[in-house]
Order: structure tokens, then sequence, then C-alpha cells
């Protein structure tokens, strides 16, 4: 089996690791003094390149490459530290806060070191309040210790950092919600370009990034380069000459819910299996995987056919779906795929913001159409159509065929694709919060139609056998949601 | 030009303690207008819910106008425009925790409570007669982990059954 590969995590559960005496004892701090001691700010910029580390929080970009996107000429530059958290599916944030804040905190200083930034916002959401108290107390010590304020260190560093309360919307996690939220507006996402890095909060440059991430950071600077990246599988692009090299380094803080027997957060190195997952989680609580969804509710999900997927940012790209923020929720035989989507489109239709007319008409629009297929009211009709064949008086002619026509489910792709296209990954929207609509709505559809089209037949929701309500992969175009050629191959 | 918008009954004030805070938060930022969020925050921690003479002395302090005020509040559901019962109790009812069934502690504590859930728009709907309890349901907590959960105040409850839940209500004090 598997072996958890705990780093971020390692010490999260000794006593008092909250407190600045306890973490200290744990090489706290000790990786921002060296990074101080023995690196220049260019230095750690390049290690964060090198290591390969790619942002935990949805979208996987590139650390390093983003960093490299900042102005170094403008002043000030924020740092906002997204602790948003509330991807359905994961919860590996609050652990963080509530129980090892000075690592945040470590990770924060050494960011702004790297990027000659000052002043760092972080973004809790409204509902952690033992985690805001928990990282506010951490911050008073670290205050208390020299470690934050005015000439840290005698080094002539100046970090302040500030914790800054959410209210409840989902919208606010997506970065530059997060921003105008920060700003003291309505969290509505801005247009992109500007990108953050650019121009950010306050119209400056600004650094958005993930608490796992930042967590990441003393990892590389105490262990070093070689060490982070000997952890998770590099691929490499053959789309380029010579093959540009796709690393997926480091640990992931999976958090799998549903379906298992032991839910909970497992720090584990990037590249396992679907299956192995659910292993090392306890097994499966039940018979039979029917579903998986790889990463939050946004991510497209995963039948049966395709548990041997390797859980990192490469491989579920190619299979067409994401890791996203890394939310794992497994679904056995007993449930019924119409009425999860229905429980995830409930939550999109509240969360969106209303901005752009696609996303807030489409997005209820999709609800409404998939609650009626749960209601047993979903629309159908019976068509027939001039057919040239034998027919039965075993002449030429009319067969007079007919054939079953889903008009709901074709609805349901239609008014989801004009929100976002899940096949030419193009968006009608001002953020992608349209895909993350999208993606499950279109996905599951495809992927288990069978059991779609039994709730409109029989007039009510019909749980299928496993092998039954799945479509399978060869013949199928529901596999092929994204334009991306196949041509990666494994590097090692 | 507010007092003729807004019906306004009693004036609203920080008290001391809430004042000092507003002093500290006030100076996080380079514009007045960013410290929105933590200001209402620490309103409705005092008043109970963003009343108009709320929202009015937030927009004088952060130099903005009353609806400016009034448009941030709308959007974020944690903030109440009408008044909510003494403990208010948030139950998820996002995709993981249904997989967990949080909908039979749903309907376990709507027959205790004997109330109804609110909605964003009509709060009393879920609000028992004698307004202990306000009942509503959100969405992810981002505690998947130890599903099924609810949220008293600020207290997180984990893997909720009807018989936990009748404990909880006992010890909550009057
Ligand atoms: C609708 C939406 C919601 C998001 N929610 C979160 C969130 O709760 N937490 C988070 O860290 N990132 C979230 N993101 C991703 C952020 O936009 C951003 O990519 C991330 O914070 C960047 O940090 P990283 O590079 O360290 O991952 C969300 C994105 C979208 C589109
Ligand atoms: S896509 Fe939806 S959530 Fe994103 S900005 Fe537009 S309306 Fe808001
Ligand atoms: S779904 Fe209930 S806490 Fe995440």
């Amino acid at each position: 089996m598997v072996q958890e590969k705990r780093i971020l995590y390692e010490h999260l559960n000794v006593p008092d690791i909250n407190t600045f005496d306890v973490y200290r004892q744990y090489d706290g701090y000790a990786r921002f003094e060296k990074a101080l001691a023995e690196y220049q700010p260019d230095d750690i910029a390049k290690m964060v390149m090198d290591s390969g580390l790619k942002g935990r929080g949805g979208a996987g970009f590139s650390t390093g490459l983003k960093w490299s996107f900042v102005p170094k000429d403008i002043e000030p530059r924020y740092l906002c530290c997204n602790a948003d958290e509330s991807e359905p599916g994961t919860f590996s944030n609050r652990y963080v806060l509530e129980k090892n804040p000075h690592l945040l905190i470590e990770g924060i200083l050494i960011c702004c070191y790297a990027m000659g930034i000052e002043t760092t916002y972080v973004y809790i959401r409204g509902e952690f309040t033992l985690g805001k108290q928990m990282l506010d107390a951490a911050i008073k010590e670290a205050y208390e210790q020299g470690y934050l304020g005015e000439n840290i260190r005698d080094t002539g560093l100046n970090v302040n950092i500030y914790t800054h309360p959410g209210a409840g919307a989902y919208i606010c996690g997506e970065e530059t919600g997060l921003i105008e939220s920060l700003e003291g507006k309505r969290g509505q996402p801005r247009n992109k370009p500007p990108f953050p890095a650019v121009e950010g909060v306050f119209m400056k440059p600004t650094v958005v990034q993930n608490v796992e991430t930042l967590c990441n950071l003393p990892f590389i600077v105490g262990n070093g380069v070689e060490w982070y990246t000997e952890m998770g599988p590099t691929y490499a692009d053959t789309r380029e000459d010579p093959p540009k090299p796709d690393p997926n380094t480091g640990t992931k803080l999976y958090c799998i819910s549903g379906d298992v027997n032991e839910p909970g957060v497992y720090e584990l190195e990037l590249g396992l299996t679907c299956t192995e997952l659910i292993e090392v989680a306890g097994g499966l609580r039940g018979e039979e995987v029917k579903a998986v969804i790889p990463g939050g509710s946004s991510a497209p999900i995963l039948t049966h056919y395709e548990l041997d997927t390797r859980l990192d940012f490469t491989s579920l790209t190619l299979a067409k779906s994401m890791l996203g923020s890394g939310g794992i929720i497994v679904m056995n035989e007993t449930r019924n795929i119409v009425d999860c989507l229905l429980n995830i489109m409930k939550f999109y239709a509240h969360e969106s913001c209303g901005q752009c007319t696609p996303c807030r008409w489409g997005t209820p629009w999709v609800r409404d159409i998939v609650q009626r297929i749960a209601d047993g009211e979903g629309r159908k009709t019976t068509i027939t159509r001039p057919k040239f064949g034998v027919t039965e008086s075993g002449r030429w002619g009319d067969t007079g065929e007919t054939e079953e026509i889903y008009e709901d489910l074709d609805l349901l792709e239609e008014v989801a694709n004009n929100i976002a296209n899940v096949d030419t990954m193009t968006w009608n929207t001002i953020c992608v919060f349209g895909i993350a609509v999208s993606w499950p709505a279109v996905s599951y559809m495809r992927k288990f139609r069978p059991e779609f089209e039994a709730a409109i037949r029989e007039g009510k929701l019909v749980t299928l056998p496993v092998a039954e309500a799945t479509v399978p992969p060869e013949e199928n175009y529901a596999y092929q949601q994204r334009f991306i050629p196949k041509e990666f191959s494994e590097l090692e | 030009m507010a007092d003729e918008i807004i019906q306004i009954e009693t004036p609203f004030q920080f008290n001391e303690e809430n004042r000092r805070e507003f002093d500290e938060l006030i100076g996080r930022y380079p514009i007045k207008e960013a410290a929105m969020l933590p200001t209402l925050h620490l309103a409705q921690r005092q008043e109970g819910y963003i009343t108009p003479a709320v929202m009015k002395h937030v927009a004088e302090l952060l130099e903005v106008t009353v609806m400016k005020v009034k448009d941030v509040v709308t959007f974020y559901p944690m903030f109440f425009e009408e008044p909510v019962g003494k403990y208010v109790i948030r139950i998820c009812h996002t995709l993981p925790c249904a997989l967990r069934d949080c909908k039979v502690v749903l309907d376990h504590l709507k027959a205790k409570l004997g109330t109804d859930v609110a909605s964003e728009t009509n709060l009393a709907k879920g609000t028992t007669d004698d307004g202990k309890f306000t009942l509503m349901k959100v969405e992810c907590l981002a505690s998947c982990d130890v599903a099924p959960v609810i949220m008293v105040n600020d207290d997180l409850y984990k893997n909720l059954t009807p018989e936990k839940i009748d404990e909880l209500l006992e010890q909550l004090p009057n």
C-alpha cells in the first residue's frame, strides 16, 4: 500500500504546535532564517521555479512562473493568501490554520522576502472563526518575537500580515473576486487581463497564493530543490522539441470524503492512482465504486473505468478532468448520479455572483432542468423519421423508424455549453466559474447518460447498477471533452 | 441625505471596545473602504444584525455612500438584514454531507425546533417563535471529512446524528 508522506502535516498533531515555542523546537522559522542568511531574494524565486511547485488552490499554475510576471519596479506590491477554502470537498487549509498557523506565517515570510513584499492579507472565509483566532494569535506571537513587523532579525526586512474575514460567498475564492472583496466591495471577479500579478489589490502588483502552496515554501528552502523534485512524477511534453519537462513535484494534501471508511486529509506524493487513494482512506464504504470526483465539485467526474488515473495535474488534465483543489469525493453503487448533479447545481446556482448573463441565467436554468429530471418530469419526445430500408413487406421503402429524443438532455448540454463550452474550452463569462458549472453538468450527463435517460423514461429517479449506468469509454465522445493532444509521455 | 432615503429609528454607535478594534482595523488598509467586511462583522456582532442605522454609521466611518454599504451587505450571505435567533444554526447540505445523510439531521432539527428553514430573504421563516434559534442551510463548510456538520454560531459540531443533536440542544444555555 502507498505510504503517507507527511511533510506539511508532519507536526500537525504535536501538542501546542500552534505556539511559537513549540513550533520553534520543530525547526520553526529555521528555514526562513536560512533563506535570509544564505540566499538572495532572486535565488529563492529561482528555487521555487526549479522546484516545479504548482499552485494548490485550483488552477495548478506554476508558482515560480507567476512570480516572474510581477513587475519589480512598482511599489508597493502585495501578497494575498487565499484561505477562502469553499470548494465542496476541500478541507486541508482549515487544519493548517487551526493547528499549525506558524507554518503558514513562515511560508508567507519566505514569499515576501523573495518578492520584496511588505504587506500580506490573509483572506479567511468567514465561517473559519477558530482558524482566524488561531492565526491571529500566532501572528501576534510572531510580532512579539521579532519575526514580523519592522526590521526583522536586523536585516532591514519589513513584513506585516493582516487577516481579513470573508462573509460566506464562494466566488471570493476566485483570485480577482477575492481582491474586489478585500477592497471592500461585492466579490465580483474582474476581467483578465490585467492579471493580479500586474494589477491586483489597490491596483498594485499582487501575488495570490493558496495556503497549501505557501506552506510548501519552507520545505523547498530548507531541504533544497533536489530533495523536493524527487517527490512526484515529472512528465515530458513531447509537443515541444526537445520535450519539455512537465513537473508534478511534491506532496499534495488530498482531501477525501464521501463513501470511504476513513475520510480525511492524507498527505501523499503526487501521482498515486484513484484506487490507491481509496485504499489509503480505509477502503470503499460499499460494494463498488460508481464515480469519483477528483478535484472538488468543479472537476469533471471519473467513472469506474478511470480509477487507474493518477491523481496529479498532468494525468488528470489528460483524462479531461482536473486535480483542482484536491478534494476527492467518492460515490458507491447506491448513489444516483442525477441526484448528485442536482445537489451540485443547486450549489452553483446559489453561488453565481450575477455579473455575466450566461452564468446568472444559465446556472439556475441548468439546475431547473436537472430538478425536473429528478422529479420525474424530464421531457422527451418520440419522432418518426423517414428512413430508407427494407420494409415489413420485403420491399425497399420507408421503414418509419421511431427514435426517442431526450429533449431535456440536449437542452441541458446546450445551456451548459453556452455558459462555457467544454469541448472547445471557451467561456462566455468573466471568470472560470462558468466552466466549473458546465464541466460537471456535461460530464455527469455524458458519462452516466443511461441513468439520466432512465429517470426521464420511468418518470422517477432510477439507480442503475454501476455497469449499466456508465457509458464505456471506447465508443464515446463523453470522455473526449477537452481538446488536448494526447502526446505526453512519462520522462522517468 | 441618507436620513431621507432610509428610515432610522435609533442611531447606532460602536461601543468602546469595538470602537478601539475598529480604529486598529482601519490602519491596516491604504483605503478606508477596504475595512468594510471586518467593520460589518464587528457591527453585526454588537447589534445582532445590520440595521439601516448600522449601514449609515459604517458609511460615515468609511467615507462611502450608504448605498455602497447596502450593496455589500446584500451580496454576502453572512450579513443579516433582519433579526435572527440567539443561536444561528447553519447546516451544511452540499454533496459530501448529503452522502453522509445530512437530510436526516436536517429533518430532525426541523421537527425538534418546530420551524422551517430560513431563506436569505426571509429569515423569520427559520426562526423559532421564542427567538432562540434560527435554522439555515449553508454550502460546504470545509469539514466534509467529519460530515454531516452544523455550526451553532461560531462553533462547529461534527459527525452528527439525531441523538447528538438532542444532546447538543439540551446543553445550550437559554
Ligand atoms: C470559482 C472559483 C473558486 C475558487 N476558490 C478558491 C478557494 O476557495 N481557495 C483557493 O485557494 N483558490 C480558489 N480558486 C483559485 C484561485 O482563483 C487562484 O487560482 C488561487 O488562489 C491561486 O493560488 P495558487 O496558485 O497558490 O493555487 C478558485 C477559483 C475559482 C474560479
Ligand atoms: S462567470 Fe458567474 S461567477 Fe464568474 S463573474 Fe460571471 S457571473 Fe460571476
Ligand atoms: S459538504 Fe458539508 S462540510 Fe463540505
